[in-house]
């Protein structure tokens, strides 16, 4: 996909850059919010990332907001060092579609940069859902893999769920907290991991081929490919 | 204490300006009670001048005009010749050197008397005069009775009211004196009054130094019954406890901040200069590299929770109250805690009213009551219990109570688990930053009530107890849009 990052610090800008590209996607930069309200809107993006304080007079909610006028739809991930809940809401009112707190990891970044993308993509009233042979019927909520009925705590149903709307993308521990637990703080625990792997344990364990693997440094993926 | 020291870092604009305000309102003052004291003699002396004046001058034309009547009568028994031997004879007596006489023929020529000749300026008429008259060489004021006699005859009593002047000039030196000795004193009431006040006030101006240069310890002398300025020290005294309270609870937290953040860090910087020195395999780089983020993430996520607590503790978020169900909330938590549960051998459980109104912010009551449980989880042993409850009090109140079967808290520690960083012995080695359970006190705070710690015999129970929300819930758990959720309405703030 083709990203643009609007940022003024040098070494995010270079770590966020040479992770696009690494990941293959290829990414144009702008310092400024003038350069980047430029480039916004003349360019066609799959995403942008936008930096919430930026020199010059324009910053990033104001570029949101202009985008947002003149019609552009472009999915918009605001990085901010500020992290209150406040100014999260007042980022994604303006019309981000998502923050992300600095400092980040990169796999968080890219994690949530996909998960924008495709779902401006798909995003539609589905009424099931297939990974491989893992299926998941959203109105009598049942799960079966292959010809065997998997029984889900409701909760575990509902992670799943998420994971399977997100199939072969990266998802995140934070991610997972803040759209299964609607939990927008770090419990400092690893009890997400937990409860990966009882889930794993029910829609794994008596099959070949695992579906949901781990992420080194960055989290998880159901996958239907190895 | 050090006075120079103390008058170098004292108030370096402020001073000089206080102390010439001072100077000018100990002079007003002084100033002001002199005039006063002035105006008060004054008030006292016109009175007691204007009586003075009235009564003399009215005694002493009644004292001329019975002397002149007494002297004509004589005049009318036996004659011109008899008068003017009494009047000489008078005269020559010299009593009341003051009287003057003057007993004239028709012509106005001197018969008898102590005035040589006929004043010019007494009218022919007779009456009552007071000029000025030329006497002995000297000009001098006179009151003079003037009877005109049968045949013509002119007779002048009257008195050299000259003889009393240097009475009143006594009186006015008298008044004069007052007023100076009033002023003087006055003046040096002002300067000793001032020269008090100043020793005091530099007595508060050496303690405030002495704090300035960084010893809180110090306090204004102060009596427990005294004066105003007493007062004021005492009032100050409360003031600098109340400073030095919150100074040492800074102090305690920047200590404990640096200790928990200096230690990941010198974990990081070992890890990183021993990569640099020994360039051991790749892997095992990888491994280390690795690790030292999560270090790096340690220290990041200390600095979030003492961010959350000083957004929480300047009660903005009041702002983004909603209503919220407290029971759903605890659900979710010990939903997501019983995997920690199950594998500590610890049973999790939750009693719940069916709804639990209240208002507040979701997402700080969600942290509020995952850290209470996370805390339950890591002091209860293996085979304990941990109840979390929500429940409708009788009140009509909603009570929140996260209990476990740990060691508890001794009863004199249970006010320090709630400061910043603080640890109790029991948690030592236990992983945690000390800050949970502050974090949950400052919660309760700001929805205005209290983070309670019982005994739970054995165990901690942490309780707090919430005013129930009557409206209706509108949006249950959640005032954090999803992403996406208010996509394109632009809202211009």
């Amino acid at each position: 996909m083709k990203v643009l990052l609007v940022e003024d610090n040098e070494r995010v800008t270079q770590f966020v850059l040479k992770g696009l590209t690494e990941s293959g996607h290829t990414a144009d930069h702008a310092s400024n919010g003038r350069d980047g309200m430029f480039l916004a809107a003349s360019e066609p993006y799959d995403a942008i990332v936008l930096d919430r304080m930026l020199p010059g007079d324009i910053d990033g909610l104001a570029i949101i907001e202009a985008l947002r006028k003149a019609g552009k739809r472009t999915p918009i991930l605001i990085l901010s060092a500020l992290s209150d809940v406040d100014e999260r809401i007042r980022g994604l009112r303006a019309g981000g579609d998502d923050y992300l707190t600095k400092p980040f990891a990169f796999g968080e970044l890219l994690a949530r940069l996909d998960a924008l993308t495709r779902r401006s993509q798909v995003e539609s009233v589905q009424t099931r859902l297939e990974v491989a042979d893992l299926r998941m019927d959203l109105l009598t909520r049942k799960v079966t893999r292959g010809d065997r009925d998997i029984a889900l705590q409701p909760r575990e149903f509902k992670l799943l769920e998420y994971l399977m709307r997100h199939a072969d993308q990266v998802v995140t521990r934070t991610m997972l907290l803040e759209n299964v637990w609607d939990y927008h703080f770090d419990p400092q625990t690893n009890l997400i991991d937990v409860h990966i792997s009882k889930l794993r344990q029910k829609i794994d364990a008596d099959f070949d081929r695992p579906l949901l693997r781990t992420v080194r440094n960055a989290g998880y993926t159901l996958s239907s490919h190895e | 204490m050090n006075e120079q020291g103390a008058a170098r870092v004292s108030l370096p604009e402020a001073g000089p300006r206080h102390l010439r305000a001072l100077r000018s309102s100990a002079l007003k003052l002084s100033v002001g009670y002199i005039g006063l004291g002035l105006l008060a003699l004054v008030l006292f002396a016109a009175p007691l001048w204007y009586a003075w004046r009235v009564t003399i001058e009215d005694s002493r034309m009644a004292i001329l005009q019975a002397d002149a009547q007494r002297l004509a009568q004589v005049f009318r028994r036996e004659g011109p010749r008899a008068l003017a031997g009494l009047l000489s004879e008078r005269v020559g007596l010299q009593i009341a050197n003051e009287r003057l006489l003057l007993f004239a023929d028709p012509q106005l020529k001197p018969l008898a008397g102590n005035i040589d000749r006929w004043p010019a300026q007494v009218p022919l008429t007779p009456g009552f005069n007071t000029l000025r008259l030329q006497l002995d060489g000297h000009e001098t004021e006179v009151a003079l009775v003037h009877l005109l006699l049968p045949g013509g005859y002119h007779l002048l009593v009257g008195r050299d009211t000259g003889f009393y002047v240097p009475l009143e000039r006594r009186f006015w030196y008298a008044l004069l004196g007052a007023a100076v000795i009033l002023s003087t004193f006055g003046a040096l009431g002002g300067i000793l009054i001032r020269r008090a006040l100043m020793a005091r006030i530099h007595l508060v101006r050496q303690t405030v130094s002495a704090i300035m240069l960084g010893d809180l310890t110090h306090r204004l002398p102060a009596e427990p019954e005294g004066d105003e300025l007493n007062t004021l020290s005492q009032t100050i005294n409360r003031m600098l406890n109340q400073i030095e309270q919150l100074v040492h609870g800074v102090r305690n937290v920047s200590n404990a901040v640096a200790h928990d953040l200096r230690t990941p860090l010198a974990e990081l910087r070992v890890r990183l200069e021993e990569l640099s020195l020994t360039r051991p395999a790749p892997e095992h780089t990888f491994a280390e590299i690795d690790a030292a983020v999560s270090d790096v993430d340690r220290v990041i996520s200390i600095f979030n929770a003492l961010l959350r607590l000083a957004e929480i503790d300047s009660g903005m978020r009041r702002s983004g109250f909603v209503p919220v169900d407290l029971a759903e909330i605890a659900a979710a938590a010990v939903d997501f805690y019983q995997p920690a549960g199950e594998i500590k051998g610890a049973r999790l459980q939750l009693v719940r009213a069916d709804t639990a109104p209240v208002r507040g912010d979701p997402v700080l009551l969600a942290q509020a009551i995952s850290n209470l449980i996370d805390n339950a989880l890591k002091y209860t042993p293996a085979g304990g219990n941990i109840l979390v409850s929500v429940s409708r009090r009788a009140d009509q109140c909603i009570e929140l109570a996260v209990a476990d079967s740990g060691p508890g808290i001794a009863e004199g520690d249970r006010s320090k688990v709630t400061e910043r960083f603080y640890r109790g012995d029991a948690s030592r080695g236990t992983p945690g930053v000390g800050l949970g359970l502050s974090l949950v006190e400052a919660v309760a705070r700001l929805h205005g009530t209290m983070l309670e710690l019982e005994d739970n015999h054995p165990g901690l129970r942490a309780s707090m107890v919430l005013g129930q929300d009557t409206r209706p819930i509108e949006r249950p758990a959640t005032a954090v849009p999803k992403p996406g959720e208010l996509q394109h309405e632009p809202v211009y703030l």
